[in-house]
């Protein structure tokens, strides 16, 4: 479970400038790559690359290609990317679907939406819930919660989709000690079971907590390679 | 391919008109705005028919309608149905003018992202009103007969969004600023006369028998001979004051940006002002007596005093206020699309071509 | 259940009294005549008196009943502003009884159930959301610009200067909430081709089946039977 970049240079649609300079990155089975850099370098837009939806979502130009197992993700739909690469973005409140009632359902979305059985839908989503403990907002509104909570109901919703691989552009940023105690704990669990990952962070500590590769990006290029 | 199609969609509606033009009208003014509305939707839907036809045959799929229902979309006609019924609810009720301002989301999804998505965010903006938020405080029963109306609207905004109508013309010459007010004036004149007029000529002929065969086809003849009803007066000023004001601040705004786009998108507002009235006159009058609780009940009451029947009075309001309405909306959209970043615009199906390539 | 509403305010007719022995029974079976009642009683309110006004005084008629002003009310326009009022007010208790019985919700669930295809049935559920948060942001949006001097009270005229400043900041945050939320919606495979496996369906009974179909039936006799 590999993800790789291979020369990518990417300009959003509107620009004319590139976001992104020949990056090579690798993440390889299990491990968990730090993307760290100034705000504007690049890191949010390095995480829409990997996961595909820059350009199959967003538009504009991609140059290089973007490997996932060796399969390019050039070809692939979004709804064939989502079942591959899962990305967490920096607003939570903006990533709620807006059509469900309870976090249950919210979390429960991306499941119904690959067309699991619903027994599958279930299990996945008490799994999810359960990895960063929040069984007992099951049944709250989505739109009802703190920042915190929040951010944790975008991972989980994340997490029940199990993808085998994973993009996070600034996971925790809005959530208190335990709340990133969990999300540390959560994230090394799915390292160890294979999964690659790339997290997008400022905070060096939690990289640490991770044992990540950090990288680091300037100008959209890579700065310091591992 | 889907230029051609969606021209074939308007040039069969106007061959449909063509005839209609032709056939006498017996029984005078609400016979042909029925049928107006029939010819319209027919011709509309044979256009339609024909151009997903075509593309079958010729890519075996529909992309070009698939094309406008991509996520962000989909994403977005949800909004743009929030933003008509609320304002459409506020306004309406609020403001007591004869303007609605409810189809400014379903032209900007028209705009943004295409005739077949603007025209499926008007049917279902109606729809939703009544239906989906029957018990709600923003429902409203009496929304869903206009939906035809709506999808008109969305389906017109995707046309003039497609041909390029909301593109920003800033940096215009004044020689040539000249020359396009002068054609816009040319044909609001043409529209005026041909679209409009002639449902107030009975109007007019009513209130101002004169027996030495005057020629009358003006209904400003209204405010000069006969038994003035103070009402018209009023409003007669209050309409006057409403037109005087848009445009001075449309000159204002020509003067400043020297932006002949505004010209563009005044003259399609009215013409989608025409078009939408001649289609919801019949229906207003035909499931609600001619009303709808607002501003313009004001207008209906003023034109049946005045000796029109019901269906041409409706017709003589609706001519009056839908233009000058969708006329605002026209400009209220072409004026948020200018301040929206183009780069978020430009991620829509249709929204690069609709507001023209960027520079920067 | 669904349909009930639709059903009712399709078939409007002269006679349409009749109607009002389905609502009313419908309305107190579920133990909600008073409240559909009252709110179909409101909401027709406006559009009634304008109703009244507008035709009862203006439309040409040969009775005239009596006279105010320029003004004369005919016995037409009077019989016509009733038969107008009644349509107006059968077809708003329908669709209150439909609001208060159904949430939009089930609605929802039962519409894709019957292969409404997904991507409608988002629509359609944000539609609902969409709404008390839009109400929400423009009062965001009218408090900030209150705060520095802008005026959303007051003067008719005022008010109407007071729509694009007000609309132009909600719609362009709405925006760029809509980017956010499309690529979070595409990140959890929406718009997969092919069916899903909703976790609940609304309940049907064999008796709401049935009362459906002769609802359907009678519409299209009373439709047939109108012509």
């Amino acid at each position: 479970m590999t993800l790789e970049l291979r020369g990518v240079s990417y300009r959003y649609p509107g620009y004319r400038r590139r976001a992104l300079e020949s990056v090579d990155l690798r993440v390889g089975e299990g491990a968990i790559v730090g993307l760290t850099g100034r705000n504007e370098a690049g890191k949010s837009t390095l995480c829409l690359v990997a996961s595909g939806l820059a350009p199959a979502s967003i538009g504009g130009e991609l140059a290089g290609d973007v490997l996932v197992d060796g399969e390019s993700l050039r070809v692939l739909r979004t709804h064939e990317l989502a079942a591959r690469v899962g990305i967490v973005f920096v607003n939570p409140a903006s990533q709620l679907s807006g059509i469900t009632g309870t976090v249950f359902e919210e979390v429960a979305l991306g499941p119904v939406n690959l067309g699991l059985a619903v027994a599958e839908t279930v299990a996945r989503t008490r799994a999810a819930l359960a990895a960063v403990a929040i069984e007992d907002l099951a049944e709250r509104a989505p739109n009802r919660l703190s920042g915190g909570q929040t951010q944790l109901v975008a991972i989980a919703s994340m997490l029940a989709m199990r993808p085998r691989h994973l993009v996070l552009d600034e996971p925790v940023a809005e959530l208190d000690l335990e709340g990133r105690r969990l999300v540390v704990e959560a994230l090394r669990a799915l390292a160890s079971g294979g999964t690659a990952m790339l997290v997008a962070e400022h905070d060096r500590e939690l990289l640490a907590a991770l044992d990540a590769r950090i990288v680091t990006i300037a100008d959209g290029r890579i700065a310091v390679p591992a | 391919m889907g230029g051609a199609a969606a021209a074939a969609t308007v040039i069969v509606g106007l061959i449909a008109l063509g005839t209609f033009d032709a056939t006498p009208e017996p029984s005078g003014i609400p016979a042909g705005a029925n049928s107006f509305m029939l010819v319209l939707a027919v011709g509309l839907a044979v256009g339609f028919g024909a151009y997903a036809a075509v593309e079958w045959l010729q890519t075996r799929r529909l992309d070009s309608i698939a094309r406008q229902f991509d996520t962000r979309t989909i994403v977005l006609i949800p909004i743009a149905i929030a933003i008509n019924v609320v304002l459409g609810q506020t306004v309406a009720s609020a403001l007591k003018l004869p303007v609605y301002l409810d189809s400014i989301g379903t032209i900007l999804v028209g705009v943004l992202a295409g005739p077949i998505a603007g025209a499926a965010t008007g049917l279902l903006s109606n729809l939703a009103w009544t239906f989906l938020l029957a018990g709600s405080p923003f429902g409203s029963p009496y929304a869903w007969p206009f939906a035809i109306v709506a999808a008109e609207i969305g389906l017109l905004a995707g046309v003039f969004g497609y041909a390029g109508v909301f593109r920003s013309r800033t940096g215009t010459t004044p020689a040539r600023l000249v020359g396009g007010v002068a054609v816009a004036v040319l044909l609001l004149g043409g529209l005026a006369w041909y679209g409009v007029v002639p449902f107030y000529r009975g109007l007019c002929a009513d209130i101002a028998p004169r027996p030495g065969g005057t020629p009358q086809g003006l209904c400003f003849q209204l405010f000069e001979d006969g038994p003035i009803d103070p009402l018209f007066v009023t409003l007669a000023i209050g309409l006057a004051a409403v037109v005087v004001i848009a445009l001075v601040a449309l000159v204002l705004r020509l003067a400043r940006d020297r932006d002949l786009g505004v010209v563009y998108v005044l003259v399609a507002g009215a013409a989608c002002g025409v078009v939408s009235a001649l289609i919801a006159a019949p229906i207003a009058a035909l499931v609600f007596g001619g009303v709808t609780g607002s501003g313009t009940d004001l207008l209906v009451a003023a034109f049946q005093q005045a000796g029109s029947d019901l269906q041409t009075a409706v017709l003589q309001q609706s001519l009056i206020s839908d233009p000058i309405d969708k006329t605002i909306t026209y400009l209220i959209v072409f004026t948020l699309l200018g301040a929206v970043s183009r780069r978020v615009a430009a991620r829509y199906p249709q929204g690069e071509r609709a507001l023209g390539t960027l520079e920067a | 259940m669904a349909t009930l509403g639709a059903l009712i305010a399709g078939g409007y007719g002269v006679p349409l009294v009749m109607l009002m022995g389905l609502v009313l029974p419908g309305a107190t079976i579920a133990g909600l005549a008073w409240r559909v009642a009252r709110v179909a009683f409101l909401l027709s309110l406006p559009i009634s008196i304008s109703v009244g006004l507008v035709s009862v005084f203006t439309r040409a008629g040969e009775t005239v009943l009596f006279v105010i002003g320029p003004f004369d009310a005919t016995r037409e326009g009077t019989d016509f502003a009733a038969q107008v009022i009644v349509r107006l007010f059968v077809m708003a208790a329908a669709l209150t009884l439909f609001g208060l019985t159904t949430p939009p919700r089930s609605l929802i669930a039962d519409l894709e159930r019957r292969g409404v295809s997904p991507r409608l049935a988002f629509v359609l559920g944000s539609v609902v959301g969409a709404i008390p948060a839009l109400v929400e942001r423009s009062r965001d949006v009218q408090a900030a610009q209150r705060s520095r001097g802008l005026d959303t009270e007051g003067s008719l005229g005022r008010r109407l200067g007071g729509v694009l400043p007000l609309v132009g900041p909600v719609l362009i945050g709405s925006l760029h909430e809509v980017e956010a939320r499309t690529l979070a919606l595409e990140a959890r495979a929406f718009g997969r081709p092919g069916t899903r496996h909703l976790l609940w369906a609304p309940p049907d009974s064999g008796l709401e089946r049935a009362a459906r179909w002769l609802l359907l039936a009678g519409l299209v006799i009373l439709a047939v039977a109108t012509r």
